[in-house]
């Protein structure tokens, strides 16, 4: 089905409540990992900032700062996005309120803030995106199951005919994640060493592009065409990259350990499907821009803005990674700042933007809900800076240090030539705060249905019109 | 049409599974398989496996996140090689459940840290890191200390127990080891699996080891003696203190203490060797990673202005016959018949006796020396064994520099 043009669907009922409950669980998680990953930093400028409790030491902060990015803040804000588009796109319910109730309390009250506590008491693993101990994985694996069980069968009732490309992305997302998660989570305690390495690897690049790229995307792909009212500019491109991207993702996994002993052959493939994967990419993100032509080259919906800067964010850092892939450059930047210049690229330029549309989108078309135009002008622009500044301040960071490390020069000299960019970094975190504040307060003050007025000076009345009676849910 | 549509959608859906599948078999599986037959040809038939000790560490390794600043992974890769030593392989990490190989370097590599450091080292770096190296990043964990670096919990027992297993099994597996691997491994076309040294850290410590003679500047060149200053705050102060007395905010939790470098005058000779090889048994670390411009200019630094060299006390005939025979009696065997500190048991010890045509410490660090011997080292107190007179004249001796 086209989201541009639905027909009447009058069963269709989006569940309101559950897209508030998780896009607010959302924000407010962003904010817990964002302090995380704030006192990080400081603890890098200043090491003698904290008093040594291991309760706020760096490494169990630095644990939860990524898992409440990937678990506390994207999921909750992908599950409040698929709960208005899994019923605009398939015409149906999502399975269950009340499973909807419980996905909720098990995701938040179960896994995430548990899981930061048990990491801060000293409990969790040393593997990267996976640092939640296992029995919180458990019911990861448990919640990823229930949110299949309430997102996939509207799909499937509808036999699977005619599926619009998000609707790809979101089977693809549900179904992969849930492959994925229990092999990056669980092996590497079962295989040991290199051989568990190998797996991490996998899970390290599956996390994101299993998981937070295709739903990011599937976000993309819908909020462009339903912001602009426009079909997307070639569904055989959406379909080509769909297939490439989920033969091409899962098999660059190996490119974290170039010049290791893993085997040379699996090093190689991985780093000729990472160069693959930019090309793929390029072929997502033209189709995508293509599809914004005419929207004028900042739109005033601001949705549709976010999105727009994800797809150009999500180029970025793709041509990046296929880069930074190849070994003689790898040789250099591996370890360094670089690579968490390019992480924060992908999280916080090319997903939380994703997340962000996402979000602001469908809030806007709930009528109860108030909506501030001005504070989310403010929060695109802080957030845009914010990342821009990060981002070129890591990678000239990692340049630094790849260019020490290669040289003779102690160790020390590498860590003391950064001080500098770590400030700057820490610094940037000023901006981001602001911009994720606005996005709060965007969302949570305003006139209520504010959000409908502004798609109507966007795009127009009729538009309204459409949208309108998908909209008789719970709406609280 | 409609039916045709639906078992293409499958068809795309088993597809999609496949690729996942397939990702799993030859990035993850098939290579498990290549590194655990490597790992078969390349392990010593009776692997050491960690001490209950060394697991316990290894498990505060792993919940505070030192991986994430420190790998375990030395790369096929020259920069990696000469910096830490010989690259990583399989079998050396067959026990690790999960691995610990980490994607960022904020600290260094730590694969083949064991022996790197001594106990009193690692205690007060992760006591307070910032007190032996200024300008370290690092945490400090003070709750696994009882107040004090010298005061060590369990638990800083044990991470230090890990800390000296890594890279044992390496170490341990000797030159046959290292020829088994070599003829074992697959990836010999591409890489370098042998390295000139196993373990290459710039700060550790060895008994003996080559050192050029570090050149003397002459003292007064301005630009030179800042230059010295600015390293010799950086690198030592912390241990040796602002004012070179051994009283730096790091030397409370080591033993012996740092050297009182006002104390004592050094030859260029050992100088050059004290920095280019530390002093092995002792918390003073190596400096081969600093440039010879540094090395030169911290000599500079640290050598005597030529005018307040000291000179040699009168020897007074009977106490220095006096002062022979006791040395000859008591201290010989360890600092050498000649005061070279070449004693015939001191292959045995854990650190090498003084040599005190090497260095030579001012009368009243002597006579401290002998009557209370120089904690954390072989050096015991004779109070009990010599009478005053008699450490009066074998401090002569020493000071003089006259065995015969
Ligand atoms: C925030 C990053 C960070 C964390 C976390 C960290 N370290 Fe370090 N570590 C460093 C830096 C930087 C250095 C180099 C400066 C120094 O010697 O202090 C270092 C040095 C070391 C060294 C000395 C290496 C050498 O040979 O000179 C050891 C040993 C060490 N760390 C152990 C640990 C252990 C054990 C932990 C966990 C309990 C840990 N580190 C956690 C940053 C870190
Ligand atoms: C981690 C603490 C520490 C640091 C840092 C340190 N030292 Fe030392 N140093 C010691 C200790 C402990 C001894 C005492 C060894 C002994 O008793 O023989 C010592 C001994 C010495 C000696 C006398 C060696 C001898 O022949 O007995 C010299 C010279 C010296 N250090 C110079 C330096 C210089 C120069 C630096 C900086 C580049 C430095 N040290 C940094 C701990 C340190
Ligand atoms: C068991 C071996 C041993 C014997 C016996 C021994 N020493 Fe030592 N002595 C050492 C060692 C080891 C050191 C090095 C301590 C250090 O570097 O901090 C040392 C250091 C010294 C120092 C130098 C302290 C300084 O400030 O650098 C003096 C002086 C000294 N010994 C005198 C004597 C005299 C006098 C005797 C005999 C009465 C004696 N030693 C017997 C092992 C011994």
């Amino acid at each position: 089905m086209d989201v541009t043009n639905p027909g009447p669907a009058p069963q269709t009922q989006v569940e309101t409540s559950l897209v508030r409950a998780h896009g607010i669980a959302a924000i407010l998680m962003l904010f817990a990992s964002l302090v995380f990953g704030i006192t990080v930093s400081i603890e890098l400028v200043w090491p003698n900032a904290l008093d040594g409790s291991p309760w706020h030491s760096w490494g169990r902060l630095r644990y939860d700062h990524t898992q409440g990015i990937m678990l506390g803040w994207l999921a909750n804000a992908f599950f409040a996005f698929l709960y208005h588009a899994v019923p605009v796109l398939t015409g149906r319910r999502v399975t269950s309120v009340k499973l909807g109730q419980w996905l909720f309390g098990l995701w938040n009250f179960v896994v995430v803030i548990p899981g930061w506590i048990l990491v801060l008491a000293g409990f969790s693993q040393p593997l990267e995106w996976a640092e939640f101990p296992l029995v919180i994985d458990v019911f990861v694996v448990l919640a990823l199951v229930l949110a299949a069980i309430q997102f996939l069968p509207p799909f499937f009732a509808r036999g699977l005919v005619d599926l619009y490309v998000s609707s790809w992305y979101i089977i693809g997302g549900l179904i992969f994640t849930l492959l994925a998660y229990p092999m990056g989570n669980f092996v590497p305690e079962l295989v040991p060493g290199a051989r568990g390495a190998a797996f991490s690897g996998l899970w390290i690049h599956d996390a994101v592009g299993l998981f937070v790229t295709p739903l990011a995307l599937a976000i993309i792909y819908y909020v462009i065409p339903a912001a602009t009212r426009r079909p997307i500019y070639s569904h055989f491109l959406s379909m080509l990259g769909f297939w490439l991207l989920f033969f091409l993702y899962p098999l660059n996994g190996t490119h974290h350990y170039v010049f290791s002993v893993i085997p040379m052959n699996a090093q190689k493939g991985a780093i000729a499907a990472s160069a693959l994967l930019g090309v793929d990419v390029m072929i997502v993100v033209a189709n995508l821009l293509l599809s914004l032509r005419g929207s004028g080259w900042f739109p005033r919906d601001i949705p549709l803005r976010f999105v727009g800067t994800s797809a150009v964010f999500y180029l970025i850092v793709s041509i990046q990674g296929s880069v930074q892939a190849q070994m003689s450059v790898n040789q250099a930047v591996h370890f360094s700042d670089w690579v968490i210049g390019h992480s924060h690229l992908a999280m916080l330029g090319f997903a939380t933007f994703a997340a962000a549309g996402g979000i602001t989108h469908v809030w806007q078309r709930i009528p109860s809900a108030r909506y501030n135009h001005r504070a989310l002008e403010w929060a695109y622009w802080l957030l845009f800076a914010g990342v821009i500044i990060m981002v070129s301040d890591l990678t000239h960071a990692g340049l630094t240090e790849a260019r020490l490390w290669q040289s003779g020069a102690p160790w020390l000299d590498s860590v003391n030539a950064v001080r500098i960019y770590w400030l700057i970094r820490t610094l940037t975190a000023i901006p981001i705060s602001a911009g994720f504040t606005l996005l709060l307060v965007g969302l949570t003050t305003g006139r209520r249905g504010a959000g409908l007025d502004a798609i109507r000076e966007s795009v127009g009345l009729e538009a309204i019109e459409q949208i309108a009676p998908r909209l008789v849910g719970s709406g609280s | 049409m409609n039916r045709f549509l639906r078992t293409s959608y499958l068809v795309a859906c088993v597809a999609g599974v496949g690729f996942f599948v397939l990702s799993v078999l030859i990035l993850g599986v098939w290579p498990g398989r290549v590194l655990e037959e490597e790992t078969r040809r390349m392990s010593p038939e009776h692997p050491l496996k960690l001490t209950a000790s060394e697991q316990r560490g290894r498990a505060i390794y792993s919940k505070e996140g030192c991986a994430y600043c420190h790998t375990q992974q030395i790369r096929f890769l020259k920069s990696d090689v000469i910096r830490f030593g010989a690259p990583t392989l399989a079998w050396e990490t067959q026990f690790d459940y999960p691995h610990l190989w980490g994607t960022r370097r904020i600290g260094p590599d730590l694969s083949r840290e064991g022996g790197v450091h001594s106990p009193d080292w690692h205690f007060s770096h992760l006591y307070s890191p910032r007190s032996i190296v200024p300008e370290s990043v690092m945490p400090a964990y003070p709750t696994m200390f009882n107040g004090a670096p010298d005061r060590p919990t369990q638990e800083a027992r044990d991470v230090l127990a890990y800390i000296e297993s890594l890279g044992r099994a390496r170490e341990l597996a000797g030159p046959e080891g290292e020829a088994r691997m070599q003829a074992a491994s697959h990836q010999m076309d591409d890489m370098q699996v042998a390295s000139p040294v196993l373990n290459a850290s710039p700060a550790k410590a060895r008994r003996t080891g080559t050192y050029s003679v570090i050149r003397y500047h002459l003292i007064g060149q301005t630009t030179h003696a800042d230059r010295g200053l600015n390293v010799y705050n950086r690198h030592c102060a912390g241990c040796h203190g602002s004012k070179r007395e051994g009283d730096g905010p790091g030397a409370k939790g080591l033993l012996p203490r740092p050297a009182n470098l006002t104390e004592h005058d050094y030859s260029r000779e050992r100088f050059s060797f004290v920095l280019w090889n530390g002093v092995a048994g002792t918390a003073m670390p190596a400096w081969r990673d600093l440039s010879k411009e540094d090395l030169d200019a911290l000599a500079d630094f640290l050598a005597p202005a030529p005018s307040t060299r000291r000179v040699r006390p009168p020897g007074v005939p009977r106490m220095m016959e006096l002062g022979r025979s006791v040395y000859a009696a008591h201290c010989a065997q360890c600092h050498g018949v000649s005061g070279e500190g070449d004693g015939s048991a001191a292959r045995e010890l854990a650190m090498l006796p003084s040599n005190f045509h090497d260095i030579a410490p001012v009368n009243s660090a002597i006579l401290r020396a002998i009557r209370n011997g120089v904690e954390g080292t072989p050096m015991a107190p004779w109070t009990a064994k010599l009478t005053d007179a008699e450490i009066i004249a074998v401090a002569l001796v020493i000071e003089r520099r006259e065995w015969e």
